[in-house]
């Protein structure tokens, strides 16, 4: 979750497995959205001697559409190139890392940028500078300071960061995954005729861990179309389609065209709505190719679980699942953007082409932090999720809340969601993430060391 | 699980892998075998990504890369269906006689 591992293929494939993608218009520079999609998921701090890279053969892309049809319009491209100074030694470094260019730093990546406007392909940034990853005090003694090295200025007002982070997406894996538990309501789970539990506070199972980030700051009006505030958003990395390994050389040979192999918008849409059996599937195809998936997002195997997995917590929700109506709710906010007039003074519909795009309408200013609510647009706060994502916005409470039908009144006002759906959550906050998120780009905290982590 | 589209190709991503490695050798063949037997070779067209821009990857180079490994995937050789990467390319043939012998070639 919100991404991670979710299909059986990419999960054996974590280089390319896109784990989180955020969209927001940046609180510190309103004038620009901030995108960031995380890959490389659960990375161990301590996980040396070859520590974490994003793949060179991997073509990684943060796709936006801003003419509401599920097709990318403006696509920024990332790839990467591995260089290692000396082979000699099996050292990752050979003594403090203090800047970008130390010559104790022995493997190395850079990138190039290029972004895609239609068919038009123009390199706005090349031989850039990632961070190391953070390793320990004797290794990169003033992380913050060196990563924060890595952030470049591309000119046309695009910022550009692409390294380790602390992973900033908290979600209690240990007890969703086992038979949908929320510890803090565990005391009403069925439990299968086992002994009963006992309510708990939840576990924050991607605390103390790393991602690999891609995030670029991009002035608004390089993005959305005059007269449609709302973007599309979504990420994807690819492989070509040949892999071949040479054992005469020791490495793998790729060849042939690129192939989407991983895709991420919405969080949670791949990982709980896709059954099994399509979700590699889905990783490889456009948005534009969702309408094939719509009934797996209004009629959820997840919604109809609540009842089943709660017994007697659920009544309302289980009559709606037993009436078999669509979750129209369900498909707006996910697959159309919510219309204007269903939500006072919102909107974030992209037409009707059925597509998973996080969508963020680039007219609602950023909210100021004290009256951000983690609930988003449930929490009365427009300014976050499902209108784009921000680091922060509690995605899994929300998403739990709208599958146990909290937002089925928006399109029928009889419906009365149940008591417990608006308080669902696995009991976790950002105050659940160890490292500080930033208030500046690229927003997400300073990655975890190995030297500190696991403790 | 193949998707739809893998699935009406008759080619999973996990077939392609192992037939591609299968086809190491047999690559090294075709470039051999290519120069003598390309005008009786019938190019069905190559595939291109989806979108020509997005999903492609500028800053490289498309096509063969000079010099580079050419890879041969025979699909079926009893059709002669045969799909050869090269680079960021590919191109799809159709050669009974070609696939043959390179069904031969490695028992």
């Amino acid at each position: 979750m919100s991404s991670h591992r979710e299909a059986p293929e990419i999960s054996k494939d974590p280089v390319a497995d896109s784990t989180d993608v955020y969209a927001f218009v940046s609180p510190d520079q309103p004038g620009t959205v901030t995108l960031i999609a995380n890959y490389i998921p659960l990375q161990s701090p301590a996980g040396g001697p070859n520590f974490y890279e994003f793949g060179d053969d991997v073509l990684y892309e943060i796709h936006v559409d801003n003419n509401g049809d599920g097709r990318a319009d403006v696509s920024f491209q990332f790839r990467f190139t591995t260089r290692v100074r000396n082979p000699e030694t099996f050292l990752y470094n050979t003594g403090p890392i203090q800047s970008l260019d130390s010559p104790n730093w022995n493997r190395r990546q850079t990138y190039d940028v290029t972004m895609v406007s239609g068919f038009s392909a123009r390199a706005i940034g090349t031989g850039l500078a990632c961070p190391p990853c953070n390793i320990g005090p004797l290794s990169t003694p003033d992380y913050g300071a060196l990563a924060a090295q890595a952030v470049h200025h591309l000119g046309g007002g695009i910022t550009v960061f692409a390294g380790q982070r602390a992973e900033g997406f908290y979600v209690d894996l240990g007890a969703i995954f086992d038979l949908g538990d929320l510890r803090p309501f565990e005391q009403l789970h069925a439990t299968f005729g086992l002994p009963a539990l006992k309510a708990v506070p939840g576990v924050n199972a991607t605390n103390n861990v790393n991602v690999h980030s891609i995030a670029i700051q991009v002035p608004v009006s390089a993005l959305r179309r005059s007269g449609h505030p709302t973007i599309g958003v979504w990420t994807t990395a690819s492989r070509q389609r040949v892999r071949l390994w040479d054992a005469d050389n020791g490495e793998n040979v790729d060849s042939g065209p690129f192939r989407q192999v991983s895709r991420l918008g919405n969080p949670l849409v791949n990982e709980v709505l896709i059954p099994l059996g399509h979700k590699d599937q889905w990783n490889s195809l456009p948005p534009s190719d969702d309408k094939r998936f719509l009934q797996y997002v209004t009629q959820p195997g997840l919604a109809a679980l609540h009842p089943v997995l709660y017994p007697g917590v659920f009544p309302n929700l289980a009559a709606l699942v037993k009436s078999s109506k669509p979750r129209a709710d369900l498909q707006a906010i996910l697959l159309t953007g919510i219309p204007s007039g269903i939500i006072a003074d919102f909107t974030n519909f992209t037409g009707p082409v059925l597509a998973d795009m996080l969508r963020l309408n680039t007219s609602i200013p950023p909210t100021p932090s004290a009256r951000q609510s983690i609930f988003g647009l449930l929490g009365g706060d427009a300014a976050g999720f499902p209108n784009g994502r921000r680091v922060t916005d509690d995605v899994v409470a929300i998403e739990l809340r709208a599958l146990a039908g909290v937002t089925y009144p928006l399109i029928d006002k009889n419906f009365k969601p149940d008591a417990a759906a608006g308080q669902l959550t696995d009991g976790l906050t950002p105050a659940s993430v160890h490292a500080p998120y930033l208030g500046q780009f690229p927003y997400l905290g300073v990655p975890y060391s190995g030297y500190n982590e696991p403790s | 699980m193949p998707s739809q589209d893998e699935k009406r190709a008759g080619l999973s991503r996990r077939s392609l892998l192992q037939g591609a490695a299968a086809a190491g050798a047999a690559g090294l063949a075709a470039t051999a075998i290519g120069a003598v037997a390309s005008p009786a070779l019938a190019a069905t067209g190559s595939a291109p990504a989806p979108d020509q821009a997005h999903g492609q990857a500028p800053g490289r180079a498309h096509g063969r890369a000079p010099g580079g490994p050419i890879m041969v995937h025979v699909r079926d050789a009893r059709s002669g269906d045969i799909e050869v990467f090269a680079g960021t390319s590919q191109t799809r043939l159709r050669d009974q006689d070609l696939a043959a012998r390179i069904a031969r070639s490695i028992g």
